[in-house]
């Protein structure tokens, strides 16, 4: 059986996130300056010959989407380079309302993600700020307030935890961060009474910070067992719980990792510039390992650099420079294959990984975006 | 191929392939731009990654700095005596002078350098990975194979053009 | 007359939050003096004139002297890069095969650092040698490791 259940070419740019609805109906991507809604069937009827039906197209950014998510209520948040982030409520024609949300940062956002009670989310800048949105019923917009302290470094991910105060972030600082992200009024104490992370939870405390030295690329939560992993770039998927013991693997390729998800409480799914989504599992002690590969491309090693046959000679007198010219032209356009001819589904770097279906605790397919343009559903 | 050029074609392959390993990054600098972070003046040291030497011998080196969001990869061309020296600057020159169509080549190179490549994110969302380090590596083997063969003509051309200016004196 | 137009102007604001090349330093415990590592250098020489290139470099790659300065680091370098010139091309790949992952990746910031000064740049063979020799036993992670570590030798 192939571990590829579906893969939908969309559009001709690379998606930098993507992201479904909580009913698995709606799919949203980022696409340049615009983020692009899809309708798809639902996802036991999706096959390899099913096609996305574009529905709406957001185009209110004119920088590049960096990121899109959608709440459990299906508000769909976008943010981008030109410092903005609008949340798009569905109205009942199924098109979609904008409104600005006052972020008050000065540099690019990165990242967005809703807290689970689809009340409130976070969003990661350039500026070194996280900035925590939440809607104000009396001025009708959404406001935010500010984490800065001690970011040092562009915010790349952030994770909520499932009691929707504990935030993780991390960045190119190289340092993973829990803060608090309680907003008075909108959460409960007892949201995070008894949570091993901590006892008091006022807005933007620091709760943890580990060192890692490379930039951290995505982090997610696994909040039944108090886990949290993340991802960076020199290649490692890391695993910590609230007693701080930290664990590290290294990517079987040796590539660095874009992106990360938990399969179940001892399987966690990574991808990123290696083009195909690696598993890693945790046996019985807790000790993770990397257990096997999705989809990889045929003929593994890259390939030898010495071809003997190189050396043929070329007429030598064709006239130097437009001959010289003339070979980097055709070098340029077409390059030397070296690659096998089987190619993994996802042609280019994956970008983010999401949860697809879940049965009984386990997901069983997961969503995979890419720098190619395509969002491909691998089966587990 | 010679023994110790297989090596050093792996070494620059293995040392690309874990650079060309770009993020799209906004700057955190300047508002609402994005720039090669390796090229700009004044960056934050966390977004420059460890520069990579590779050397062959003091003649024939790669220098590959990467960033987050770009890398530059500058060539040291062997150069043997002072024809050669000339040729590789003509050669090089011709190429810089028709940068725009080839996409990654800077049309300066580093100090000390022959040729520098600018690779971005841009190029490698829009290319393979694959094929931008197969062309590095190719073009490192084209460029000696074209230097040597240019100084092979010019030796046999010079040696032509004396036959035919010294014969005039002989009688 | 200072060119205006081109004064950094966020350099003299503390709040601009740019972190240098000092800042991302990785916080150490201790720093080790040059008196400190030359025991270890003086090993490391035995090792290598007694033949034992298995050990010397095993002892070379493992704990290098990170938040050392740059004097002591020169020092322990030469050491090393010693070593590794010593071992016969033949004997290399099984060297670098018994090292563990953490060893091969400290070997090649030595390796880079090696080509990177004209000492090594005239053994350049012999290190690209290793360095093939290593990408064959471990594949392209100590590179990615090399380049996001800011630990440096």
């Amino acid at each position: 059986m192939s571990s590829v259940l579906s893969i939908f070419k969309l559009v001709k740019a690379p998606v930098y996130s993507h992201c479904f609805s909580q009913d698995k109906s709606l799919l949203a991507i980022t696409c340049e300056n615009t983020c692009l809604v899809y309708r798809l069937p639902p996802a036991n009827s999706v096959t390899s010959s099913t096609t996305p039906q574009l529905v709406a197209t957001l185009a209110n950014h004119d920088k590049t989407v960096t990121a899109v998510d959608i709440s459990v209520h299906g508000r769909i948040v976008t943010c981008s380079q030109d410092r903005n982030a609008y949340v798009w409520e569905p109205l009942s024609d199924g098109s979609y309302k904008p409104t600005l949300v006052l972020l008050r940062i000065n540099r690019a956002a990165t990242c967005v993600s809703w807290a689970p009670s689809g009340y409130k989310f976070a969003v990661g800048s350039s500026a070194r700020i996280i900035a925590v949105c939440y809607y104000e019923q009396e001025n009708n917009w959404w406001v935010s307030k500010h984490i800065k302290k001690p970011i040092k470094s562009t915010v790349q991910c952030l994770a909520w935890h499932s009691n929707g105060v504990v935030l993780a972030s991390g960045g190119t600082d190289g340092y993973l961060r829990l803060f608090s992200g309680f907003i008075k009024g909108l959460d409960s104490k007892e949201a995070v009474a008894n949570s091993p992370w901590g006892a008091k939870f006022p807005f933007g405390a620091l709760v943890r910070e580990y060192y890692h030295g490379a930039y951290i690329e995505d982090v997610q939560w696994r909040s039944a067992i108090e886990k949290v992993a993340f991802v960076s770039h020199e290649g490692s998927l890391n695993v910590v719980d609230s007693q701080d013991q930290l664990q590290s693997v290294n990517a079987p390729d040796g590539l660095p990792f874009n992106s990360l998800c938990w399969v179940s409480d001892a399987e966690i799914l990574c991808a990123g510039f290696s083009c195909h989504p690696v598993l890693f599992a945790a046996d019985a002690t807790g000790a993770w390992a990397f257990a096997r590969d999705l989809d990889k491309a045929g003929g593994a090693a890259p390939a030898p650099v010495a071809n003997e046959d190189l050396d043929e000679s070329e007429d030598a007198n064709s006239g130097f420079g437009i001959s010289a010219l003339r070979k980097f032209k055709q070098l340029d356009l077409k390059g030397k294959v070296s690659t096998d001819a089987q190619e993994s589904a996802h042609e280019n770097t994956i970008t983010q990984l999401k949860p697809y279906v879940e049965e009984q605790g386990r997901v069983t397919a997961v969503s995979a975006s890419g720098l190619d343009g395509k969002v491909v559903l691998y089966r587990l | 191929m010679s023994q110790s050029l297989r090596p050093y074609l792996t070494a620059v392959r293995y040392s690309l392939e874990a650079a060309l390993t770009l993020t799209n990054f906004p700057s955190q600098e300047v508002e609402r731009h994005n720039r090669p972070e390796i090229e700009v003046p004044n960056t934050s040291a966390e977004l420059l990654l460890q520069p990579m030497h590779i050397a062959r011998s003091e003649t024939e080196q790669v220098l590959i700095e990467p960033s987050v969001n770009s890398v530059r990869v500058s060539l040291m061309v062997k150069q043997a005596d002072e024809i050669e020296q000339i040729l590789v600057h003509k050669f090089t020159m011709f190429l810089e002078q028709r940068a725009e169509a080839f996409y990654i080549l800077r049309r300066v190179p580093v100090k000390g350098y022959s040729i520098s490549f600018l690779i971005t994110n841009k190029h490698t969302e829009s290319m393979k990975t694959a094929k931008l380090v197969d062309f590095i590596i190719e073009f490192m083997e084209e460029v000696d194979k074209e230097i040597s063969e240019m100084k092979l003509f010019l030796n046999a051309r010079a040696r032509f053009v004396a036959n035919e200016y010294l014969g005039e004196f002989v009688y | 007359m200072t060119d205006w137009r081109r004064i950094d102007i966020d350099a003299f604001d503390p709040e601009s939050g740019r972190l240098t090349a000092a800042d991302i330093a990785p916080p150490y415990a201790t720093q080790v003096s040059l008196a400190e590592l030359q025991p270890r250098i003086a090993q490391l020489r035995t090792l290598a004139s007694s033949g034992d290139m298995q050990a010397a470099v095993a002892l070379a790659t493992s704990d290098p002297p990170y938040s050392a300065d740059a004097q002591a680091k020169a020092a322990y370098f030469q050491a090393v890069l010693e070593t590794l010139t010593q071992v016969r091309q033949a004997d290399i790949a099984g060297v670098v095969k018994a090292l563990q992952p953490a060893q091969q990746d400290v070997l090649v910031k030595y390796l880079y650092k090696g080509m990177s000064v004209p000492e090594g740049q005239k053994q350049g063979g012999i290190l690209l040698a290793w360095f093939e020799r290593l990408t064959q036993a471990a594949g392209v992670r100590p590179v990615t490791h090399y380049i996001n570590d800011r630990n440096t030798v």
